[in-house]
């Protein structure tokens, strides 16, 4: 029963990087009805600047932290101006595809750079565990909880309580009305995509610091357990991408006690492959709704 | 106020605007009645800057309001109410409201001009809460126009505004129209229901397949004509 319970607890540890993850991942879809594959590989560019900052000039964690928070937003934004900016109205496929590309194109850019496979990355509180009674809570898993929530509640609280929320709603609901209303519909998807990648670069960070190392590998990483979480809570749903990345964290952590780590990813595909089949907008999400416009050129 | 000349809108190679002119005076209700496909869609679509035109001029006063973008052009003192409404559905009526004063600043003045909505449209500030698009037709068309107003225009576009309504609510579009005229409200209003555009209208344009076919005041031309043209064209007909 205690190995139940701390399964549980180490799973909502993991799963709220994922829930970290997801979050970005929604404020994309939710605003843009867009996907991003190249939302993870933009975080794994800032996983490297924060790396390269650390190995040649030794830089802190929170050093790090800005760094990686930073290169990720930069990235995302050279993303959305050359796959989603220029993309017209009803071509989703197209701008998914060209951010498919540019993910081939990040991690090529990030092999080139450093072409070892593997580089150190800074922890954040090695190891340090916190006791409750007969079980264990790592530190730094704490620190990635507490950013979930409350990255949640910001980005919960901007799109109900903030002018530029108000913006991204009036987008989400009728985009040529956005227009009609004064709202600068390009400015402010780039700024969504900005923050969401910003929002990807912190879970990046947390999640390095836990692993201490980065790969070219963690890009795709990064967009699979996003996309995954995201599903699972619900398209386009804040509340529905935290709870997604907690239930992915826990299915895996069981999964792989019960059943070995060979099933833990196969396990969790067939949740979600479940989750398509009975309920596809997710635990908290909407069915998918109609395509975003952009003015037309005459 | 706001004149268009020669404007040439196209999707493609066909050109929905073959070369329009008309001009909106100040302080009237000017009305544009046409067939479908006669092109007053994206006549509007165009003077708010969602459509490009390929050549032309649109000049509010004396500003030329082609290249900016929507955004500018709302800010300039144009404000369109869209075909079909298109309220933010997810959005609670009040939040709305404050959608169409995006452009402002003033929030106090906002706070003002969102108890003047409510006092003009009694039934949007009882269901101030609510979602909009769980609205009737006839009061999303009611938050709509109050959405536009919203942005302190100068002059307000408004886009079939009787469609799909019943022929009460209708009726109350319209008085609410010369009733905003009254105030001091210059407003371009493109309409199928021929019958009650003229019975507001100061003066008005037929348009048949992407060209003004006649200007003039109501009265200058018997109201069955005008019906026909407007709902059938002279042009191209059978025979």
């Amino acid at each position: 029963m205690v190995d139940f319970f701390q399964n549980t607890i180490d799973g909502v540890m993991i799963g709220s990087s994922y829930g970290l993850l997801a979050l970005g991942f929604t404020v994309i879809f939710g605003v843009m009805r867009r996907l991003n594959l190249s939302y993870g590989p933009s975080i794994m560019i800032g996983g490297y600047l924060g790396t390269v900052l650390y190995l040649n000039h030794g830089a802190g964690p929170l050093v790090v932290a800005g760094a990686v928070v930073l290169g990720a937003a930069i990235a995302g934004v050279y993303v959305e101006r050359l796959c989603f900016a220029p993309m017209k109205a009803g071509a989703g496929i197209a701008s998914m595809v060209s951010s498919f590309a540019i993910w081939m194109q990040l991690e090529q850019a990030a092999i080139l750079v450093l072409p070892r496979h593997t580089y150190p990355f800074p922890p954040l509180a090695t190891g340090a565990t916190l006791e409750f009674g007969p079980f264990f809570v790592r530190i730094d898993h704490l620190i990635m909880l507490v950013c979930a929530l409350g990255l949640a509640a910001a980005v919960q609280v901007t799109l109900y309580r903030t002018r530029f929320g108000l913006a991204l709603r009036a987008i989400i609901g009728h985009p040529v009305a956005a227009h009609l209303v004064g709202i600068n519909v390009r400015r402010a998807m780039l700024l969504a995509f900005a923050a969401a990648s910003a929002i990807g670069g912190v879970a990046g960070f947390l999640v390095l610091a836990v692993d201490q190392q980065v790969t070219p590998m963690f890009g795709m990483w990064a967009t699979l357990k996003g996309l995954i979480a995201m599903m699972i809570g619900g398209l386009g749903s804040v509340p529905g991408a935290v709870v997604g990345g907690l239930l992915l964290g826990v299915i895996e952590t069981h999964s792989q006690w019960y059943f070995g780590p060979q099933f833990r990813d196969l396990i969790a595909y067939v949740v979600l492959f479940a989750f398509l089949v009975a309920r596809p907008g997710g635990l908290f999400g909407r069915a998918p709704s109609p395509d975003i416009t952009t003015p037309q050129k005459a | 106020m706001l004149d268009v000349s020669d404007l040439v809108t196209a999707y493609g190679k066909i050109e929905a605007l073959k070369g329009v002119s008309l001009h909106v005076e100040s302080e009237k209700i000017t009305c544009l009645l046409g067939p479908n496909g006669a092109g007053k869609t994206t006549l509007m679509m165009t003077i708010a800057g969602i459509l490009q035109p390929r050549r032309g001029s649109i000049r509010l006063g004396g500003t030329e309001l082609v290249g900016l973008s929507p955004a500018r052009i709302v800010a300039r003192g144009v404000a369109l109410v869209p075909e079909n409404r298109l309220v933010f559905p997810q959005m609670s009526v009040l939040e709305n409201l404050l959608a169409g004063a995006y452009q402002r600043s003033d929030k106090a003045e906002i706070n003002v001009d969102v108890e003047r909505m409510y006092t003009r449209f009694p039934h949007l500030r009882e269901r101030h809460q609510q979602l909009a698009g769980t609205l009737s037709g006839g009061e999303q068309q009611m938050l709509a126009v109050a959405r536009a107003l919203m942005s302190r225009p100068r002059v307000l576009l408004m886009d079939e505004p009787s469609l799909g309504l019943a022929p009460l609510v209708v009726a109350e579009i319209f008085s609410i129209i010369s009733e905003l005229n009254r105030d001091g409200t210059t407003i371009f209003l493109v309409e199928q229901n021929a019958h009650m555009a003229l019975q507001v209208a100061h003066q008005f344009f037929l348009m048949e397949q992407g060209r003004i076919t006649f200007k003039g005041t109501p009265g200058q031309l018997a109201e069955d004509e005008v019906i026909q043209r407007a709902y059938l064209g002279t042009r191209r007909t059978a025979g």
